[in-house]
């Protein structure tokens, strides 16, 4: 395990490095607007442009602008937004509970409607309802979210208007009690939760389904099933048990799937999670932000795959006694 | 005899191929039509290739196919199980039963214990608590030589053998009156197969269960169990006891499968049956062996053999069975020496007999009269009394025009090729030859036999060489040339009289290698006549032992190799030049 943290570290090392440099790479630079003679926030004096661009250090050299960055990220500090003018830190605080709200509850209500469909599906290989499952998934894997968004947002927000179209919660509400709050919350998060759901779904369906499909071919399938042991027992202790080991490892693929998809879905429901936080940076050079967002991302990718290496080898006796060697 | 506990009756499993080469759905005949009884505390072995449906029948055992591909007739103890819906097999596999699968490698799930997995059916099926289970689970391993320490491990953490024996431990928990064991010895090292197979007869003893054995392996099948079925593309073509059937095998196939087995007591170069097994969605039309067997007639082509008794045992064969190509009774020939009225006896009463497809050797030292007797099988000797029948024909009633036609049945190659052969001749002329006398085809046909002949001989079938005279080759060459002479008419049989002994040590491996090569090839019936034990052992199925006119010892040449009964054949084991060196290995 202590080798497979230090590998995590150097990953990290990496992707913090990544961070940095990225959104350097891109066009244009946070100043910009300041020296956009078209543009409202122009600054005419040359001296005032310097001292902007030293308040935020922007003028001395890379490699001392990577130092200070990698100081700030282990000590915590991610310095100030240039566009916002708040602190990096309290930005992210107060964007990321929404965020893992959105994506925990959609990754969570995909896997397990996943994991139940696609063995069942499997289970029943080569039926209608297999090949039904199976072309619906491949469809909504593939369609584009905000697609599906906008589709669900039409119907249910605005045809039916059971959920409200837009935020995280109703502005300027007050709540008499915590489940009144939870209640707005809830009501806010179905559309937005429902839509990423949907389009992790087919994903996780098709591969329960086709790594099931390949685990009841194996040779232990066709021993259980010569045991005479009950179908309920064949299904769920032993081929849905194996067909968890994959499935864990690619959840963690997933994850990251996840926060990208809530760019978009955040966006188009008005949702205050990092996903809007990171289109509105990046439209604005906004470096800090930018990079705070992005470590705050990698470091929850990293985590979420640290945690399925250690599920894994809970699950999996064979990765175990690798993993202890 | 009282009903037998397990019946099998024409059964077939049919598989629905897959429809990927675009061709329609064919069906693959894994099992096609197969019978058999068995009763309580019997044990039967399935013996057959790769792909011959054996374990097709195992799983069929255990209703393990998808529905609609098995039809026939499964009874266990009366009840019919083929046809059962899914939830009527269930109660009965591992409980009434069992089966220990061939690759026990894969057969566990990886993420359970050994332990909990032995323990698993005896909770389903007994009904039994879960410490309960335990406990007999580790009692079952103890009982196969596992220890507790194995029940706690993870199915990858145990070697095969170890898996093997859990896998057993696991197929008994249940106490199933028919146990399957598939292939319980593939892929083991000697010494735990020969564990393994101690344990199945100990098992079998102390349960007294019906045990069906499926392998490839003979030497298994008969020290397990009493009878043996062999099965061919997916029908049985012989069946009987486990003595009879492996000792003195009466199908070609069989003869062919135990010529192809390893065996510890042969010190013969092992040989595969000519050509390929079938394919089973597409298998040869009446006997499905004939393609590959040495003895085929046009019906076996046209029909297909019933297994029908023969002798004790049961045979699925037009001809009955392997067939004798070459009878020899009690022959007799006498030389009058010189003149004076003094007579020398050089054969004195032999009998003896080639069958399909076989080598015999006929060992013995000079003047033990085996070139004379050699003389005798073809004809160009007249024996003073007995008979040579060839394919059933006696030689001695046949006129002048017959014994021509024989020739093409029959040919002999002779101990020196620079006697028997013309040196002016060319290589053409010597190998044409027999063509020319035998008035075969058109001359292009005949010039095409002459380059086959050739090539089969491993000599080039080109100008240059055709033209070469017979005193430019080298020994080995000419004796090549003249083993393709023999084979240029495509005979049934080859007498070899001492065909390498005027070569040199490497070139008499060679030949006498592609003389087999030749033989296993054409299916061709083979006597070699040589005074080198060390030698002939290494391609004969049988050797007899001549002296002083007189076949002395006769048998597999394995067993005469290893065990010589008359201290004759001990004399000539002692005299040959270093029996334990291959003798000029190439």
């Amino acid at each position: 395990m202590r080798a497979r943290i230090t590998s995590y570290l150097v990953t990290l090392w990496v992707v913090l490095t990544l961070n940095f440099l990225l959104p350097r790479l891109l066009p244009g630079d946070p100043l910009a607007a300041l020296l956009d003679p078209q543009s409202s926030d122009y600054v005419f004096d040359a001296e005032v442009r310097a001292a902007l661009e030293a308040c935020y250090g922007l003028d001395r050299p890379l490699l001392v602008q990577y130092g200070a960055y990698l100081r700030g990220a282990v000590t915590g500090d991610l310095g100030q937004s240039i566009r916002l003018n708040e602190p990096v830190g309290e930005l992210l605080t107060g964007h990321l509970p929404w965020t893992l709200l959105l994506t925990g509850s959609a990754l969570g209500l995909a896997s397990l409607v996943g994991l139940l469909g696609g063995a069942e599906a499997a289970w029943r290989r080569g039926s209608a309802a297999d090949r039904l499952l199976t072309a619906v998934s491949v469809v909504t894997s593939n369609a584009p979210v905000y697609f599906l968004g906008m589709m669900l947002l039409i119907v249910f927000g605005a045809e039916l208007g059971w959920f409200p179209l837009a935020g995280g919660r109703t502005p300027f509400s007050h709540y008499d009690s915590i489940p009144a709050a939870t209640a707005d919350v809830v009501k806010h998060l179905v559309l937005p939760a429902l839509t990423l759901t949907l389009s992790l779904l087919g994903i996780q369906f098709l591969l329960v389904r086709n790594n099931m499909v390949a685990i009841l071919g194996e040779d232990f399938m066709l021993v259980a099933r010569a045991k005479g042991l009950k179908p309920a027992r064949l299904k769920w202790r032993h081929a849905l048990r194996n067909t968890l080991l994959p499935f864990v490892a690619h959840l963690a693929a997933q994850a990251g799937l996840a926060i990208t998809g809530a760019v978009f879905i955040e966006t188009l429901f008005q949702y205050p999670g990092m996903g809007r936080l990171i289109f509105e940076a990046v439209g604005a050079r906004d470096y800090p932000v930018i990079q705070g967002v992005f470590l705050l991302v990698a470091i929850v990718v990293l985590t979420a795959n640290l945690l399925a290496d250690w599920l894994n080898t809970r699950l999996d006796p064979r990765l175990a006694e690798e993993v202890s060697r | 005899m009282t009903e037998p506990l397990l019946s099998v009756q024409d059964l077939h499993v049919h598989f629905l191929a897959e429809p990927a080469d675009g061709r329609g759905a064919g069906a693959v005949r894994a099992v096609d039509g197969v019978s058999f009884d068995l009763a309580a505390g019997q044990a039967l072995a399935i013996v057959g290739e790769t792909g011959s449906g054996k374990t097709s029948i195992g799983r069929a055992l255990l209703g393990l196919h998808p529905p609609g591909s098995t039809w026939g007739s499964i009874r266990l103890a009366g009840l019919e199980l083929v046809g059962s819906a899914e939830a009527e097999w269930r109660p009965l596999r591992w409980r009434r039963i069992a089966m220990a699968v061939q690759s026990a490698g894969t057969a566990f799930d990886p993420v359970y214990r050994i332990g909990e997995q032995i323990a698993e059916p005896m909770r389903e099926h007994l009904g039994l608590p879960a410490d309960e289970a335990a406990t007999r689970a580790g009692a079952l391993a103890r009982r196969v030589g596992l220890e507790a320490r194995h029940l706690r491990a993870y199915p990858h953490q145990l070697s095969g053998g170890e898996k093997q024996r859990a896998m057993l431990a696991m197929a008994l928990s249940c106490e199933p009156e028919v146990l399957i064991v598939d292939e319980p010895t593939s892929g083991q090292d000697v010494l735990s197969r020969a564990q393994l197979l101690d344990l199945l007869r100990q098992v079998r003893v102390e349960t007294g269960l019906c045990l069906i054995l499926i392998s490839h392996d003979l030497a298994a099948a008969a020290q397990v169990a009493e009878r043996v079925a062999v099965l061919y593309a997916g029908k049985l073509v012989e069946v009987g006891t486990a003595r009879e059937v492996l000792e003195q095998p009466r199908h070609p196939y069989t003869w062919g499968l135990l010529n192809a087995y390893p065996n510890m007591t042969t010190a013969r170069d092992l040989r595969g049956i000519r050509g390929h097994s079938p394919d089973p969605s597409d298998p040869p039309s009446g006997c499905r062996f004939h393609p590959r067997c040495t003895q085929a007639v046009d019906l076996c082509r046209q029909a297909k053999p019933p297994l029908v008794e023969i002798g004790g045992r049961l045979i699925a064969c037009h001809l009955g069975g392997l067939q004798t190509l070459l009878q020899a009774s009690d022959l007799r020939k006498a030389f009058s020496s010189n003149g004076k009225g003094e007579v020398v006896t050089a054969v004195r009463g032999v009998s003896l007999e080639v069958y399909e497809g076989e080598v015999v050797a006929l060992v013995g030292e000079t003047g033990s009269g085996k070139t004379t007797l050699g003389r005798l099988l073809v004809g160009l000797l007249d024996a003073d009394s007995g008979h040579v029948v060839f394919e059933g024909q006696d030689l001695a009633a046949l006129n002048g025009r017959e014994r021509k036609a024989l020739r093409r049945r029959i040919q002999f190659v002779a101990q020196d090729p620079f006697d028997a052969i013309s040196p002016r001749l060319t290589v053409a002329a010597i190998v044409r030859e027999p063509l020319d006398v035998q008035r075969f085809g058109s001359v292009p046909e005949r010039a095409k036999k002459v380059r086959d002949a050739l090539r089969a001989v491993g000599l080039p079938a080109e100008p240059p060489f055709l033209e070469r005279r017979a005193h430019e080759l080298s020994g080995g060459q000419l004796q090549r040339v003249a083993i393709a002479r023999a084979l240029v008419l495509d005979p049934k049989m080859i007498v070899a009289d001492e065909p390498v002994s005027m070569l040199d040590a490497s070139e008499q491996a060679k030949v006498i290698n592609l003389l087999k090569e030749v033989q296993s090839e054409r299916g061709m019936g083979l006597l070699l006549v040589s005074h080198d034990l060390a030698l002939v052992r290494k391609v004969a199925d049988r050797i007899l032992v001549m002296r002083q006119g007189q076949v002395v010892e006769g048998g597999p040449a394995s067993r005469v190799v290893t065990r010589p009964q008359h201290e004759y054949t001990h004399a000539l084991l002692q005299a040959a030049p270093a029996l334990g060196w291959e003798v000029g290995q190439v």
